[in-house]
């Protein structure tokens, strides 16, 4: 176990991940440039980011896998680039992009995983397991043929294996459909119910405003924001968005021809208004324009919006338009 | 040791699932020894067909063909006199034939010099050994005619006390070819794989350390060498009736031969980063490896500079420990190697699995 929590920290919890100062620099970069950041117990904490931001370089370091430049990096009070294995039962690990053993079946893979923690694992606990994740009717199927989704929830079930109080979920989304990246949250939220503490990174917006408790926006190494999607959203995303459903490129090209800013998003037209006591005059020259529309609303604003004006850019699968 | 033992059932359970490895680790050194079998044990027994236009036809021409008979190497077939030979042998695609020319007994009985042409391919082997026998054939003739008595006589004696057969090296030749294929090629890709599937990242956060994993996959590949040998020599004995015993030493040899190659594989699959480029490394230390450390041919055969090149390889003493345990009898020279193969195997070994750990830079 980790150190004794000293009267001085003034918490009687122990924090499951405290990062102080970190950094990691490779010949050309800075992936990591100077982070701090602490997960409580029990929180689902996300570092959200487009791609090359440091979200992985940070999550191996805490893994153990990569030593940091400087800063330090504990994990249930423990220093990880000294320590790792005094904690390495307490966490469970799911990599980036993780595709698995390509010939075992998910209960052979579970029980191979489970061995290489020196945990002897019953039949019963292994069908528990993948019970969990929603392989029960796939357990006897070579990985090869699982789908995406399938894939990423037995990769899971291997994190699980440990019965780690720790789970670190590098991208378990990305690149699955819509239906299944639900599945996964679904799976997630009920991970947190069982007291696990989880680091998710993602570069969803709509994952992290979902799922986290805490959020760290991260870009170029650096976190630019940090606090619960709410406390993000009401210091960050002030204004209101007028959504046009359904107004398209025709709606879109009417306003541009008026010199109203907008973007178009799945088929919607947006107009952002910043001050609130414009709203309502923007919205009923909006109104007033020519254009097919379905319906007209207008929408607090989501991590959306905060990213948007904190990196000046929008993200999409991880790469930010210009 | 419950880790690897775990670790070797799972990626043994892969291994065999995928068909085409164990297609090759098993089939293919199979398919091998009976090519190779069919090759050699044909002209194993080794007379030549010899083609003879004989165009004087007298009493003393047919006792030089006698004389030729004799040597027990050749087996004579006529060609007729009014042949022209040259395109007798294009057309019947025939690689040795021998004239005699007209007036040859004519010339015997003279002590005039008479000339026999010997036809045939110099670069084929056949025809170094034709051109022997005809000599021979041609001294012995000689001193009848002169009416000499040979003064010095040959003998002929095998050397092994086994009465080995060319055949018989193929047996440990193809073992040595094994071990060092299967391991090596299959671990450069296997690693090569897990670094782009980032296994060992996902490893290194298992207790598994990575001198167990690669404990682990020994284990395996032995098991699947022995499997190998198994049919390879089934295959040799029952098909061939090669010769050729599994002793102690040849166990011993053949396990540390697999610790070797696969603890190589490692070596280059861990060190060198780029997959095309491990793998490329492989063959390149592979496939000449395979042929000059004397698997097919004898490295005896070999000119000086290459015989010093052979005996760098670590393959040649494989080979040599094998032959001379499981052909030749001679386990006193087996041991030798096996220590020299031991002390190859620990090196290799001691390197991927000392100097590095899962974490990445
Ligand atoms: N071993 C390395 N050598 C050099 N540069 C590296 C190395 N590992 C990572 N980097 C660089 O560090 C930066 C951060 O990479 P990292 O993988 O942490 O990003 P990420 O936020 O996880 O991105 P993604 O969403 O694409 O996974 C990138 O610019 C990457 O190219
Ligand atoms: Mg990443």
């Amino acid at each position: 176990m980790g150190r004794p929590v000293s009267p001085s920290d003034g918490v009687a919890m122990e924090l499951a991940i405290e990062v102080r100062g970190l950094r990691k620099e490779y010949s050309d970069i800075k992936a990591v440039d100077g982070i701090d950041f602490e997960v409580r117990p029990g929180h689902i904490f996300s570092l959200l980011g487009p791609n090359g931001a440091g979200k992985t370089t940070t999550v191996e370091i805490l893994e153990g896998l990569r030593d940091p430049t400087a800063g330090s990096a504990k994990v249930f009070g423990v220093d990880v680039t000294r320590d790792y294995r005094k904690i390495r039962e307490r966490v469970g690990v799911l990599p980036q992009d993780f595709e698995p053993f390509d010939r075992l079946n998910p209960r052979e893979a579970v029980g191979y995983w489970a061995s290489l923690f020196d945990r002897r694992i019953t039949a019963a606990e292994t069908a528990a397991t993948l019970e969990t994740v929603g392989l029960t009717s796939r357990a006897e199927t070579q990985a090869i043929h699982l789908s995406g989704g399938e894939k990423r929830r037995l990769g899971i079930a291997m994190a699980l294996v440990g019965k780690p109080d720790l789970v670190f979920l590098d991208e378990p989304t990305t690149g699955l459909d819509p239906g299944a990246r639900r599945e996964l949250w679904g799976l997630i939220r009920a991970l947190q119910s069982g007291g696990k503490t989880i680091l998710l990174t993602t570069h969803y917006l709509d994952e992290a405003e979902q799922l986290a408790d805490d959020v760290a926006i991260m870009n170029h190494g650096r976190i630019v924001a940090r606090g619960s999607p709410d406390q993000l959203i009401s210091q960050y995303g002030a204004g209101t968005t007028i959504v046009l459903a359904g107004a398209g490129q025709a709606g879109y090209d009417a306003l541009q021809a008026r010199g109203i800013v907008a973007r178009q998003e799945n088929g919607n037209v947006l107009v952002h208004v910043d001050d609130p006591s414009q709203v309502r005059w923007t919205l009923a020259k909006v109104a007033s324009i020519e254009m097919p529309l379905k319906e007209i609303y207008t929408r607090r604003p989501t991590l959306e919006d905060v990213f948007l004006r904190l990196i000046g850019s929008h993200m999409k699968e991880g790469v930010l338009a210009e | 040791m419950k880790r690897i033992l775990a670790d070797a059932k799972a990626f043994g359970k892969q291994y065999l699932r995928s068909r085409t490895g164990t297609f090759f680790a098993l089939a293919f050194p199979v398919i091998l020894i009976l090519l190779f079998g069919a090759i050699f044990s044909g002209s194993g027994t080794s007379t030549l067909p010899l083609y003879v236009q004989d165009l004087d036809n007298t009493p003393a021409s047919h006792a030089f063909l006698d004389a030729l008979n004799n040597t027990t190497i050749l087996v004579y077939n006529p060609i007729p006199a009014n042949a022209n030979i040259t395109s007798y042998i294009s057309e019947h695609t025939i690689s040795l034939a021998l004239v005699i020319p007209r007036g040859f007994q004519q010339d015997v009985v003279n002590r005039t010099n008479v000339t026999v042409t010997l036809y045939g391919d110099p670069t084929q082997s056949s025809f170094g050994i034709a051109a022997a026998a005809v000599s021979g054939a041609i001294t012995g003739f000689n001193f009848g005619v002169q009416g000499a008595r040979p003064v010095v006589s040959l003998r002929t004696d095998t050397v092994s006390q086994r009465g080995t057969k060319y055949i018989d090296l193929f047996l440990p030749g193809i073992i040595g070819f094994t071990v060092l294929t299967t391991p090596l090629f299959g671990m450069t890709s296997i690693c090569a794989e897990y670094r782009t599937r980032k296994y060992f990242k996902f490893l290194g956060t298992t207790k598994l350390s990575k001198a167990e994993w690669l404990v682990a996959k020994i284990l395996f590949y032995v098991l699947l060498m022995f499997a190998s040998v198994a049919l390879i020599m089934a295959a040799g004995v029952l098909v061939f009736q090669m010769d050729g015993t599994l002793t102690p030493v040849a166990i011993l040899l053949i396990i540390a031969g697999t610790v070797e190659f696969t603890s190589l594989g490692m070596l280059l699959g861990i060190f060198i980063k780029d997959q095309e480029t491990s793998s490329a490394i492989a063959n390149a230390i592979g496939f000449p490896m395979m042929f000059l450390a004397g698997s097919f041919f004898p490295i005896d055969l070999f000119p000086p500079y290459l015989r010093t090149v052979a005996n760098l390889l670590p393959l040649t003493y494989l080979n040599q420990g094998l032959q001379a345990t499981m052909v030749l009898g001679n386990n006193a020279a087996a041991l030798v190697d096996l220590a020299i193969t031991a002390v190859m195997a620990l090196i290799f070994f001691v390197i991927p699995a000392r100097a590095l750990s899962w974490k990445a830079k």
